[in-house]
């Protein structure tokens, strides 16, 4: 959409947030000209308004307010200190993860076995093919190293999560 | 107070006080009560025509001083601390009305007193009916008047504080005020009628 304004209308808006009076040409202009005369009284309207005295209303105590932005500047100090002891957090989670990760792949086989010699016999026995590694162990040894991870990164992130303070 | 209008914005702050760098420096307290002294009450003035509630206005105002003083500032120029201190405020309003209508109050019944009008002065319903036509306008659109009429701000520093282009802020003017206008003739408001 254009936006065409009048040639006039600079002038008679600053006029207008002044209060000042109008040249001749600027009110014969203004007479004329319905688009300057309403955006002239919009500007007399709201000066107007900010002219209104304001409802007599006691203002936050200054006091109170400086009390408050030192608060806030020592919190965000603070938790600027503790940022890169946040991230570090996150890098310990995610190393934590690849380590356990990397030790199941390494270590499958012997874990496997592991726990398939632990299996009782009778519940081995059930099995389809006994020389074969149980399906039930491997669910077994999933969730059991899972379980210890999870533990063991648990405990961390909580130990060094704590505030230094 | 147009003698208000600050000639530097509030990014000329920030690239000043970046030059600055070690010059740049919190306020102290006896500065801060000057600064508050002078500036809070128009300040409020705007927040509050802004919020239509004395309550957010209270607690903009107080976020805006906050903030102001969490940042190091380059400059002790009163105009150049009024751009800074209404650009901040003009955000803040803009974060209350983002975080949404939850977390906001109502906009407070128009009292005599709320209008500023004193009771049973014969203008009272004047004034009351003045600044619930300013209400009905959005609140982008009353920063907008208030900035550039009020405050006398620049179309630049309108455009910093709105986060809209410079070039955008004449043309958004423009029909802010051919609204109010419109709202003015609508309540029966012409220029004839108008005292």
């Amino acid at each position: 959409m254009t936006h065409r304004v009048c040639s006039e209308e600079p002038d008679i808006l600053v006029a207008a947030a002044s209060g000042r009076a109008l040249s001749a040409s600027l009110a014969a202009h203004l007479a004329s000209c319905p688009s300057c005369r309403e955006q002239a009284e919009a500007v007399t309207f709201v000066r107007g308004l900010a002219e209104t005295p304001d409802a007599p209303h006691q203002l936050p105590d200054p006091a109170v307010i400086w009390w408050k932005a030192q608060l806030l500047r020592r919190w965000q100090a603070e938790r600027a200190a503790s940022a890169p002891i946040e991230r570090m957090r996150w890098i310990e989670l995610a190393a934590g993860l690849a380590s356990l990760a990397v030790f199941l792949v390494w270590q499958w086989r012997g874990l496997v076995n592991l726990v398939a010699r632990a299996i009782p016999a009778s519940v081995a026995a059930a099995s389809a093919a006994p020389q074969a590694v149980s399906p039930m162990a491997l669910v077994l040894v999933a969730c059991g190293t899972a379980s210890v991870g999870a533990m063991v990164l648990a405990a961390l992130h909580k130990r060094l999560g704590r505030a230094p303070y | 107070m147009m003698e208000h209008a600050a000639t530097l914005d509030v990014e000329d702050v920030g690239a000043q006080q970046a030059e600055a760098g070690a010059r740049a420096e919190l306020l102290g307290e006896s500065e801060f009560q000057d600064l508050y002294r002078l500036h809070a009450r128009p300040l409020w003035a705007y927040l509050y025509r802004l919020t239509g509630n004395t309550a957010d206005a209270d607690d903009l105002l107080q976020e805006s001083f906050c903030r102001m003083l969490g940042a190091p500032l380059a400059t002790r120029d009163d105009g150049q601390l009024r751009a800074y201190l209404f650009r901040v405020a003009t955000n803040a309003a803009t974060d209350l009305w983002r975080r949404g209508g939850r977390s906001r109050r109502r906009e407070e019944p128009l009292t005599d007193e709320s209008a500023g009008a004193a009771p049973g002065r014969e203008d009272a319903a004047l004034k009351q009916d003045m600044a619930r036509t300013f209400r009905d306008l959005k609140p982008q659109e009353r920063m907008l008047l208030w900035l550039a009429h009020v405050e006398g701000s620049e179309h630049r520093e309108i455009a910093a504080a709105l986060g809209l282009k410079a070039a955008s802020v004449p043309v958004m003017l423009f029909r802010a005020r051919r609204k109010l206008a419109g709202l003015l003739r609508k309540k029966g408001y012409g220029p004839g009628e108008r005292p």
